[in-house]
């Protein structure tokens, strides 16, 4: 079965900054795969490219056996991918059920399928009590939680999230990791980005390293953690020579 | 599901139906022509704001140029009746019509413009339509369109000798703008708008087409303040470029719907309920001194107003009164 992404020869270059450098990687349909890696290793970069916010410099991206590398960011939600933001973007003069409707109109054309929809969405991430209240009203964790709803709405095929665990309680997080689980049980293939390696590695399948804009390894996370080229990355030379 | 939803939709729509009826029946107590003259004006700008309010507030593209359109509308059908003999009817659909096909025109280019640029094109556009039409000898130029007097007559959307028919087609577009706002607003349209105003990134990531949301409520936007500037036109039976585009009439689609309730269903209706008389009864009562002492107490008025409700009037009466109590 071929893989639900691949990226295939990826570079983006932000004039002399190469943020991605032939970068190519594939996430397989039913995988949680995280992709992790150092501050300025080009995992937003990558994740935006995925997403279809810009078009990579040179290379070429596949969805679902497509060619999608053209595409604009609302086609791509279109064919089944769905994301949140590093920094929640919630609209914030509009109610909960109201952000999670917008998402969901993409696959429900009548207002009262969407609406059902958003509901069913909300049950499942637990924002239920809080439909009526204005986004802004949010406090941070459930606005990430809302950011995944709005994107679960869309009934992705994959959905990417930009650390949508980071910066929250262990409590939180320990949600926000059940609630990951629940979303992969549906069916979704989910592809995360995450910089709290401890968080991460006990629930993804699969690990991709990002380092310097480019794959440096990939494997199951018990033995990412224990590789020293990703030791060296995150913690310098001399730590990686130690272990 | 969503009971509280449907009924507060339903009972919108019930307020909007009585306040109708209520102004409907008006005339039968007021027979003032002064008076009634005032009702015209405010149903016309409430009518006029309430479409500005679908592009600039739900939206979010702030225009300040929508005179252009209302200047459109009003041209179109003295142009096409003068010089064609086409009936205002008509020509006021045909106004519509070129009013939204110039706002796409337009949007191509300027729905790139963010934020203030985009505010500062839509004003210089505008200004550039009056001087083209200051110009156009075969438009009449400065001089305007004198609207030939055929007597009364619904066919020709003429009257003389009373000033009512004009009162309850000013209704009509008023509960015209109002309605279709209403049904709008519970739509994919709707919500793509608020969407896109609120964020458009994030709109892009659910799938809405942020360029074509913008069109779409360019048009339709356009579209109903074209048919005012052509209800305008018809009522004053005179028309030159300053008197149908000026920039007064960007403002004043703007100031109802900013100060009842910018993106709300209800602002714009309550901002010119109370603007409009405001500004005729400064004018006539302590305007004319040549000091401008109307002007100063109407703003003075415009930035209590402000001050007070950031949020427009409607927050008098919305829930959002409540919210800013649990904050």
């Amino acid at each position: 079965m071929t893989a639900l992404l691949e990226t295939r020869g990826v570079w983006q270059r932000f004039g002399g900054l190469v943020a991605n450098s032939d970068v190519s990687i594939s996430v397989g349909r039913g995988e949680i795969v995280g992709l992790i890696g150092p501050n300025g290793a080009g995992k937003s970069t990558l994740f935006n490219l995925i997403a279809g916010v810009l078009p990579p410099t040179q290379g070429s991206i596949w969805f679902d056996g497509e060619d999608v590398t053209a595409l604009p960011a609302a086609e791509r939600c279109q064919r089944g991918v769905g994301r949140t933001f590093q920094v929640v973007k919630s609209f914030e003069t509009m109610t909960v059920i109201d952000n999670v409707i917008v998402g969901a109109l993409v696959r429900n054309t009548v207002m009262r399928e969407a609406r059902r929809k958003a509901h069913e969405v909300l049950e499942f991430t637990g924002l239920a009590a809080r439909a009526d209240v204005l986004a802004s009203d949010l406090v941070p964790a459930e606005k990430r939680r809302l950011e995944v709803a709005r994107a679960l709405a869309t009934e992705p095929k994959l959905l990417l999230l930009d650390e949508v665990l980071t910066g929250l309680t262990p409590t939180e997080a320990q949600t926000g990791v059940a609630l990951v689980r629940k979303v992969r049980d549906t069916g979704v293939t989910v592809l995360m980005v995450e910089h709290v390696m401890e968080i991460v590695m006990p629930l993804v399948d699969r690990a991709i390293v990002l380092d310097l804009g480019k794959v440096l390894v990939e494997g199951k996370p018990a033995d990412i953690v224990r590789d020293p080229k990703v030791i060296s990355a995150y913690l310098g030379d001399r730590h990686a020579v130690s272990a | 599901m969503d009971k509280t939803f449907a009924a507060r939709r339903r009972r919108d729509l019930i307020i909007a139906a009585v306040l109708a009826g209520l102004a409907a029946l008006a005339p039968l107590v007021i027979k003032d022509v002064y008076v009634q003259n005032i009702l015209i004006l405010t149903l016309m700008y409430a009518a006029l704001s309430q479409s500005w309010n679908i592009l600039s507030g739900y939206c979010g593209q702030i225009s300040l140029g929508h005179a252009l359109y209302f200047g459109i509308g009003a041209y179109t059908t003295e142009l096409l009746f003068t010089k064609f003999g086409v009936l205002p009817w008509f020509g006021m659909l045909a106004g519509g019509v070129i009013a939204a096909v110039i706002a796409m025109g337009l949007g191509y280019p300027f729905f790139r413009l963010r934020g203030h640029y985009f505010v500062i094109a839509t004003i210089v556009i505008a200004e550039i339509g009056l001087l083209l039409f200051q110009n156009w000898e075969w438009a009449g130029a400065a001089m305007g369109i004198t609207i030939p007097v055929r007597g009364d007559s619904w066919l020709k959307f003429q009257f003389m000798r009373s000033k009512l028919p004009y009162f309850y087609f000013a209704l009509a577009l008023c509960s015209l703008a109002w309605f279709v706002t209403w049904w709008l607003e519970d739509s994919k349209w709707g919500f793509w708008w608020r969407a896109v105003k609120d964020n458009p990134e994030a709109a892009e990531s659910l799938g809405v087409v942020v360029f074509n949301s913008k069109m779409g409520a360019a048009a339709v936007s356009a579209f109903l303040v074209a048919l005012g500037g052509a209800f305008y036109a018809q009522f004053l039976a005179y028309i030159d470029p300053e008197s149908v585009m000026g920039f007064q009439f960007s403002l004043l689609m703007a100031l109802p719907a900013v100060l009842g309730g910018i993106g709300t269903l209800w602002g714009p209706v309550l901002g010119a309920a109370i603007l409009i008389p405001m500004t005729e009864l400064t004018r006539s009562y302590i305007g004319g001194s040549g000091r401008g002492v109307d002007l100063i107490v109407y703003g003075a008025l415009i930035v209590a107003i402000s001050l007070a409700l950031p949020q427009g009037l409607v927050s008098l009466f919305s829930r959002s009164k409540a919210k800013g109590a649990t904050r």
